[in-house]
């Protein structure tokens, strides 16, 4: 069979892929902490052809080819969003513009060193505790107090506190009465520390966190070194009463959905082609 | 279908339900207490396709396996409980709220509580010829007399209502001469706000499941706190028309977007349909 012919439906497939992720961006436009995700692509491994059959000769290279392409990774792109303010005591927000020493960070986050080597910007997080226990994290710092006083995400889980406790308000006090400081503690309207201190954790890498849905990220086992909390010195703020609006661009959201489309009609024209030179070979070599 | 067509569909439909939001808060623009209602967004789940090992290539960033995500949904609606621009109206039985707390009515005969920030009363009459204080819709008012019993706002006929700054009522006779005292206003600070629930006519209950106690926190009003009340004044609406119109342009460009990204899959399905031309 005609190698190409496989080749152009792997490029309609992994062409698919990048539609549904810019898809996927478009859709969270207004979601608060969300992070722009890209599809990466890779190529087939690469295949050595040979000519053989010719007579007294030996096999003769021909050279590599790559058979197809397939989306190999989706990397969110974990730079800062801007933030708004909401007037809303129980919403936060995370600006961070963390440093690693001798190195300088580029726009998208990472630095590339002489002898190639790349570091990643690490990036501050809210701490969630899941109802299952589990430790998430995420930039979505929309949460609410619910009943029992205990500050919560839109999906119930709990915020946790410095302490790697839930984060639980005294009976009585309104979050509205409250105030973030500087170093994440909850004081009062008379500035008295209410013992709440709210927990930023630092990924070093965060390409390394996985995206579970629902705005949440969590860490592989072997990955667990990656986090900290956050240190004093560190150039993280967290805003009360604003929100981090999702980092994905329309513009470029929209440019990359056309080129996905128009990159995955390419590919069907190519396998229209190759099945006309079937056709051809099928139905017309040999016709008397 | 593909996961796009899905992914597009999904936020068309959470948009629609935010533009309903933004039409909720354009309508109540001058709805005296409304507080502006305010839709959080969160992304749908992600599906995770696993990688065996020989994905694990060099320049490869993140751990094994490919997310795809599958949209966007709207979770809550959450109240913007910022204090609105108080307007002055002159009529005595408007109370204005600085300050975050609700007034407590009685809605129905077995003595049913429920809270409000709209200070637009209204004087009924009873069978007595006394005035009852109540809202618009006839709830009484609820105030608290010196012994701490709580009942209806009853001004005696012939005479008018003053509210001091701090919640203090007393009832004076026409000429002046006469102040008779009704108690104060009970006012409730909602310490725990997603314990209410905002029921019709601008009223919020609490959830049936709450612990009153710990949801609610009586206040004193007054020179001393950070509450205090306004006769002859009417908290307006803390909608801001500016906001809400560039909230609607982004939903609707959001909305267009996604309306593009369907189109957009729905011609990649027509192409692979088309591949035996």
């Amino acid at each position: 069979m005609l190698r190409g012919l496989y080749t152009a439906a792997a490029g309609m497939i992994a062409q698919q892929r990048r539609h549904d992720t810019v898809t996927n961006n478009i859709s969270n436009l207004n979601t608060p902490g969300y992070k722009q995700v890209n599809a990466v692509g890779r190529s087939f491994p690469e295949m050595l052809l040979h000519l053989t059959g010719v007579e007294g000769d030996k096999p003769r290279k021909i050279g590599a080819v790559n058979t197809g392409v397939f989306a190999e990774e989706s990397l969110s792109v974990h730079i800062q969003g801007d933030l708004y303010s909401t007037g809303r005591s129980a919403d936060f927000a995370i600006r961070s513009d963390l440093q690693v020493p001798g190195v300088q960070f580029d726009g998208s986050g990472k630095a590339v060193d002489e002898n190639g080597n790349v570091v990643f910007q690490p990036q501050a997080f809210f701490t969630l505790q899941a109802r299952d226990g589990n430790i998430r994290f995420t930039r979505n710092g929309s949460f609410t107090v619910d009943q029992e006083g205990y500050l919560v995400a839109n999906d119930g889980s709990y915020v946790l506190g410095a302490d790697n406790n839930p984060i639980q308000f005294p009976q009585g006090t309104s979050i509205d009465r409250l105030t973030l400081t500087g170093d994440l503690r909850f004081v009062d309207d008379l500035g008295a520390d209410t013992g709440a201190q709210l927990l930023v954790t630092v990924i070093e890498n965060p390409n390394r966190l996985v995206n579970e849905g629902y705005g949440k990220f969590r860490l592989n086992d072997e990955d667990a070194g990656l986090a900290r909390p956050l240190a004093a010195d560190d150039r993280v703020e967290v805003r009360q009463g604003h929100l981090e609006r999702s980092n994905v661009d329309a513009a470029q959201a929209m440019v990359d959905l056309m080129s996905a489309l128009r990159a995955y009609e390419s590919n069907q024209r190519v396998i229209q082609f190759y099945d006309q030179s079937l056709n051809k070979a099928v139905n017309e070599v040999g016709k008397v | 279908m593909n996961s796009s067509m899905i992914n597009a569909a999904m936020s068309m439909h959470a948009m629609q339900r935010k533009l309903d939001v933004i039409a909720d808060n354009i309508a109540n623009l001058n709805t005296a207490g409304y507080k502006r209602k305010t839709a959080s967004f969160e992304e749908l789940l992600t599906t995770l396709k696993r990688q065996d090992e020989r994905f694990a290539q060099d320049g490869r960033k993140t751990p094994l396996g490919y997310t795809i995500g599958w949209g966007v949904r709207m979770t809550q609606v959450l109240q913007d409980m910022t204090q609105g621009a108080v307007q002055v109206t002159n009529n005595p039985y408007d109370l204005a709220i600085i300050g975050n707390a609700l007034f407590e009515v009685v809605t129905n005969a077995a003595g049913d509580r429920a809270y409000t920030r709209s200070g637009a009363f209204r004087a009924t009459l009873n069978e007595d010829g006394d005035i009852v204080v109540t809202t618009t819709e006839g709830y009484p008012v609820v105030v608290r007399d010196a012994n701490g019993g709580e009942g209806p706002l009853l001004v005696p006929a012939g005479y008018s209502l003053n509210v001091d700054e701090s919640g203090r009522v007393s009832a004076v006779s026409a000429d002046g001469s006469d102040v008779v005292p009704l108690g104060e206003l009970k006012l409730v600070e909602p310490a725990r706000p997603d314990a209410l629930l905002l029921v019709s006519d601008n009223l919020y209950v609490l959830r049936e499941d709450a612990d009153a106690a710990e949801a609610l926190r009586d206040i004193q009003p007054g020179a001393d706190s950070d509450v205090r009340l306004v006769q002859g004044s009417l908290e307006q609406s803390n909608v801001s028309l500016e906001t809400e119109m560039t909230e609607l342009m982004m939903v609707q460009r959001a909305y267009q977007l996604s309306a593009r990204a369907l189109a957009s899959a729905d011609t990649m399905m027509s192409l692979a349909n088309q591949l035996r031309a």
